[in-house]
């Protein structure tokens, strides 16, 4: 037999390695050195599975008491590992974080932002706004027939609203359009009234400064119907300048004279930069009205060669450069920039 | 045209008003437009007469005077004194002369400041008409008349107190281009009358010349009036004033007195020097072809045979409507004359005034119409005028018209009150509608509900119920007519289905869509210049006859021109090393009409021109728009490549097919009309069926060179119509995928370098069905290991089956099968 070893020389042994465990726990800085320490004390060889060998030596009733003490360090220590374990995990979690840091103000990698040219810009709000109350998008060619260009819209030759519009002529009969107006034939002479058309497009005149280019853009818009009324017109124009410009926007109709509407008339709308306060404003001239389009009622002779009977029907028609919208929507100053592809100008919309 | 307020206020009474402004707001309110209000004294509000009391030479300048004038007396009743520096050789001591004080802002936009001229103070400028603004060109200072005020303001002492209005006339109110005409819508507006002037009538008896017409109807009637023993001289002052204030300058008062009429009646008239025609006789004809006709403004014109002239026994004495003849002109000499007011065809004038580039005053008035029933009163007029100016008797006068104007019958235009607020959407009472028409000197009857308007014969204007309409609008104001919406008629047109909304919106969505990709949409002019065109080895078909600019002169066979001019733009003005990216679009029409044959309306509404829609783009420089250097990238076939892939796939469009513009060509036409614009060896072409509808990739180097170019430019033009036809109209619809697991393969292959990646895709596609659902190239790689002229590319298949999971058999069996197909196809082999 040999030796029995005292309960209290075991007790003290575990006492003393489980302390000396608990204090390596606390030292380890490294989650490495933390599992070196679970080895040596936990492992198979280690200082407390050791102790625990000696529990043979101890007699029957003492046994369960000091198992009960190996258990409890056991448990203690695994603990203290796991509470270090944590603490160890989240601090090397915040060292990669620091190792990993960018300058996150450093410029993006961005992709190129294109661009839609505001001429097409206004053109899509004039004719969503208009769309709104019925009208319908239609075009036609750019090049045109002496005949749609200005018979049919009643400018007949020698006539001398002929020089309202220097035209572009490139044959006998064949002129670049210098309006819209044709479309409008074309889609009477198509259909049927109700007609309820917007046509844009680029149209051209022989004229070029800074607030003429040889090409630019026209809206004409056309109703025609049963017992259409100036009124009519006069809602339209309203209600389209209301949107366009601001709930606050006001129209005023002047008498004038196109050769295809009768009555004709001149329409501005009220300055909404100034509100026709600022009598030295640069947009309006400090008059408090930018003219922005021409309108009027259609003139019976145009029913006539679209092949209606104009005793059935009236309709209105109006005319706007969308240059000239576009130009007041964005605070444009000067016409040729439309036209120069500057990317610096066309970003901007 | 210039309107005088003064002379307005001679026919109407103005009173009313309480400023020139108002009169402005009525007439721009009635359709005459006002372009401009203006004081004829602006800019004389510091200018005033002074005499010259002193004149002594500048010691340090020939050319100076020393001058003291007496300005006036001041506050304290003492005359006043400065001392002024002049240039001008023709004033004396005593002489009153006009002096610009120093503040001064004169006409000519001149600013008078207080001045030292050689050591010499000068307090002001003592002026010239010309600096006055009161003539083009004068000599000297303007000399006052000796018991001229000193001290006045100028305007008040020359009488230059009117104020002038600027009138945007329309073209159908010829009846308004005078003062007559003009106070004739102000009394109809304020209700005040018309002040006509006393005019004793012409008998049209005796007239020493003999008068005939033989155009027809292109010269309906002649009035002619002699008066004998005029005599020639300057213009008395109220009718210079009357004159310069609406911009005329003043010639002798023979001349300036019919100016005067025209601007006062609205009648263009000639006054001949009576002893130059000869054989007592003048007639209105059509010329003869290459009759020599010399003109009053010293030229000479040829006829062609078209135009009317006015011809004595002997020659032609004028160019009828536009301008008198220089061989009957008036001179100094001229004792007596002949007055003449007449009627021509419209068109004949304008066509002949256009024809000598000599449009008048009076041309303008011709062509726009000319009161029919107006001639005797407005030669009556004249007459007395041209007595009251220059003296003599009439000796007789004389008319001849054609029926068609003996008796004028006035237009009656039919209508209803119910029609006319219908019509504007008015609910004016029929006593309203009625006055108004009145005081526009319509006379009106009414039948039961229906009123029957017999327009003033000057207006030429009126002559169907619309302009009846008009007349009531205006009168009451457009501002009056209320405002309502238009009433939808039946439902709105639909626009499901509808090819022609389809087309705009797909057209919208394309804009969108290359937008997104990062390009920037431009609009070009659609005119080039023919050598900018075949710089892109191209030609214009289509020219323009009369362009701006032979910049300007031929219409595009494609963007492409413009988007380079465009692009160029953009390269011109960036400065610096930071790399500039250039992307733009644009989608527009280019025109085709056969080569070389005359463009010539075929019908009323075709003209020969084919107009194809096209979307043209282009990208250089770096791929990112920011990003650091090592990563930005310059942009290369593939990024275009894309960007024509994404514009397909976006807008769901099937059965564009796409070719290596080197391989066989789908349209081997196409490729010459663009072989100067692509890298043959870094393009594509685009087809739908077997039409090649368009073009992209690398732009020729030469081009490249010739355009002398920063940045390579990748660029791609096609024709929209086609795509738009293979685009659906029909929503897009939901496609399940397979619900079972995909398996995938990689392949590391060796193949010649010439073979075509995508036929090989397309080879394990066509061989691989029905498993192999995806083919793609993951690598490829030239170089180290591999033969020269071979290539190793990366494949990987991608198997599914809709119906059930796969088996690894059935994925090897099928992969056994692509090899052995690349390899019979493309002697593909395997990598090791």
């Amino acid at each position: 037999m040999s030796t029995s070893i005292s309960l209290e020389t075991i007790q003290s042994g575990i006492l003393e390695k489980g302390e000396a465990a608990l204090k390596q726990i606390q030292q380890s800085n490294t989650l490495a050195d933390l599992d070196q320490v679970r080895v040596s004390v936990l492992g198979k060889k280690g200082t407390l599975s050791e102790a625990l060998k000696a529990l043979g030596q101890v007699s029957a009733e003492d046994r369960p008491k000091l198992g009960a003490l190996a258990n409890e360090w056991k448990s203690k220590i695994e603990s203290a590992i796991e509470t270090k374990k944590n603490a160890l995990e989240i601090l090397e979690i915040e060292a990669s974080l620091q190792k990993t840091k960018i300058d996150v103000t450093i410029p993006s990698r961005k992709k190129h932002a294109g661009s839609i040219h505001p001429v097409t810009s206004t053109i899509r709000k004039v004719s969503q706004v208009l769309g709104r109350i019925g009208f319908d998008v239609t075009v036609g060619p750019e090049i045109e027939t002496d005949f749609l260009n200005f018979e049919a819209v009643n400018i007949p030759k020698d006539h001398p609203a002929r020089d309202m519009q220097d035209t572009f002529f490139m044959g006998p009969g064949v002129v670049l359009r210098s309006q819209t107006s044709p479309v409008q034939m074309r889609a009477m002479r198509a259909e049927k009234w109700p007609i309820r058309i917007l046509c844009p497009g680029a149209v051209y005149r022989n004229d070029s400064d800074a607030t003429h280019s040889p090409m630019f853009h026209q809206i004409e818009g056309l109703w025609v119907d049963q017992k259409v009324s100036m009124s009519d017109l006069k809602g339209t124009l309203d209600f389209f300048a209301k949107e366009m410009f601001g709930s606050e926007t006001k129209i005023r109709l002047r008498p004038s004279y196109f050769p295809f509407v009768e009555p004709g008339a001149e329409v501005d709308v009220s300055c909404a930069i100034c509100g026709g306060r600022n009598h030295k404003c640069p947009v309006c001239k400090g008059t408090g009205w930018l003219e922005i389009l021409g309108a009027g009622m259609v003139h019976p002779r145009l029913f006539e060669l679209a092949g209606y009977n104009a005793g059935e029907i009236s309709g209105f028609a109006f005319g706007m450069g969308v240059e000239r919208i576009a130009m007041l929507m964005h605070d444009i100053p000067d016409l040729r920039l439309m036209f120069q592809g500057d990317q610096r100008f066309l970003k901007q919309f | 045209m210039k309107i005088s307020y003064q002379w307005l206020n001679e026919w109407v009474d103005l009173s009313g008003f309480k400023t020139s402004q108002e009169v402005a707001d009525l007439l721009t309110a009635r359709g005459l437009e006002v372009e401009g209000v203006e004081r004829q004294d602006a800019g004389l509000e510091k200018v005033i007469s002074v005499q010259i009391i002193e004149k002594v030479k500048h010691p340090e300048a020939d050319r100076l005077s020393l001058c003291k004038v007496n300005i006036g007396k001041g506050e304290d009743g003492t005359s006043q004194y400065l001392d002024i520096v002049c240039g001008a050789q023709n004033m004396k001591v005593g002489d009153i002369v006009p002096l610009a004080q120093v503040g001064a802002l004169l006409p000519n936009g001149m600013k008078i400041e207080k001045g030292k001229i050689r050591g010499h103070v000068s307090m002001g400028m003592l002026c010239s008409e010309t600096e006055l603004g009161m003539a083009k060109e004068s000599e000297g200072l303007l000399i006052l008349p000796e018991k001229t005020p000193v001290g006045w303001k100028i305007a008040d002492v020359l009488g230059i107190d009117d104020t002038l209005f600027e009138i945007k006339l329309t073209a159908n109110r010829g009846d308004c281009l005078s003062h007559r005409g003009m106070a004739r819508e102000v009394a109809s507006a304020t209700g005040k009358p018309l002040k006509n002037p006393k005019v004793n009538a012409l008998d049209f008896k005796n007239s020493p010349i003999k008068i005939e017409l033989e155009a027809g109807e292109d010269a309906p009637q002649f009035f002619g009036c002699s008066i004998n023993g005029v005599k020639v001289g300057p213009s008395p002052q109220w009718l210079k004033l009357r004159l310069e204030a609406i911009g005329q300058r003043s010639i002798n008062n023979i001349v300036d007195i019919s100016n005067f009429l025209m601007f006062e009646y609205g009648f263009p008239v000639h006054i001949y020097d009576a002893d130059k025609l000869e054989g007592g006789i003048i007639k209105v004809r059509r010329s003869l072809k290459g009759e020599k006709l010399p003109m009053l403004d010293g030229g000479e014109v040829e006829t062609t045979g078209e135009e009317l002239i006015i011809a004595d026994g002997k020659k032609p004495v004028g160019l009828a409507g536009v301008m008198g003849g220089g061989n009957s002109e008036v001179s100094d000499s001229t004792k007596n004359v002949f007055l003449e007011c007449a009627e021509f065809n419209p068109t004949l004038v304008r066509r002949a005034a256009f024809r000598f580039a000599r449009r008048s005053e009076a041309s303008l008035r011709f062509e726009k119409g000319i009161d029919p029933a107006g001639h005797a009163l407005a030669i009556s007029r004249l007459a007395d005028l041209v007595i009251k100016v220059s003296g003599g008797d009439v000796v007789g006068s004389g008319k001849v018209q054609l029926a068609s104007r003996e008796k004028l019958n006035p237009k009656k235009i039919k209508t209803t009150v119910q029609y006319i607020n219908q019509f504007l959407g008015t609910d004016l009472a029929e006593d309203k509608i009625l006055n108004i028409l009145t005081s526009l000197e319509c006379e009106v009857k009414t039948h039961g509900s229906e009123i029957e308007v017999s327009s003033p014969s000057y207006r030429l204007d009126l002559n169907i119920p619309q302009d009846i309409a008009e007349e009531v609008a205006r009168s009451i104001g457009y501002n009056a007519i209320p405002t309502s919406i238009p009433a939808l008629s039946g439902l709105p047109k639909t626009n499901h289905g509808n090819p022609l909304a389809h087309r705009l919106n797909t057209i919208d969505e394309m804009k969108d869509i290359l937008a997104s990709e990062g390009l920037t949409e431009v609009l070009n002019y659609s005119f080039q210049s023919d050598s900018w065109i075949q710089k892109f080895g191209m030609k214009s078909s289509v020219k323009v006859l009369n362009p701006i600019s032979e910049e300007q002169g031929y219409m595009v066979p494609s963007l492409i021109p413009g988007m380079m001019k465009a692009y160029q733009e953009n390269e011109r003005h960036h400065f610096g090393s930071d790399p500039l990216a250039i992307r733009l679009f644009e989608v527009r029409p280019v025109f085709q009409a056969p080569l070389d044959q005359t463009i010539e309306a075929k019908s009323e509404t075709d003209t020969g021109v084919k107009e194809h829609w096209v979307v043209s783009f282009l990208i250089s420089g770096p791929r990112y728009d920011q990003a650091i250097q090592s990563e930005r990238g310059e942009v290369d076939f593939y990024d275009l490549k894309a960007i024509v892939e994404n514009l397909f796939d976006r807008l769901a469009t099937k059965g564009i097919r796409m070719r290596a513009a080197d391989a066989a060509l789908l349209d081997s036409t196409a490729m010459d009309k663009c072989s100067q614009l692509y890298h043959s060896g870094q393009s594509m072409q685009v087809a739908v069926g077997k039409e090649a509808i368009g073009f992209f990739g690398r732009i020729h180097p030469k081009l490249e060179a010739e355009l002398k170019l920063r940045n390579t430019v990748y660029w791609a033009e096609f024709k929209i119509d086609p795509v738009i036809s293979l685009t659906p109209m029909k929503e897009r619809a939901y496609k399940a995928w397979s619900s079972f697991p995909t398996m995938e393969r990689d392949f590391a292959i060796l193949v010649d370098e010439t073979v075509p990646a995508e036929n090989l895709i397309q080879s394990a596609i066509k061989h691989g069905k029905p498993i192999a659902k995806i083919v793609k190239i993951f690598d490829t790689y030239k170089g180290a290991h591999i033969p020269e002229g071979k290539i190793s590319i990366g494949i990987r298949v991608i198997f599914s089956d809709d119906a059930k999971s796969l088996e690894e058999k059935q994925v090897d069996q099928c992969s056994e099968i692509i090899v052995k197909k690349w390899q019979e196809e493309f002697k593909a082999g395997l990598r090791g």
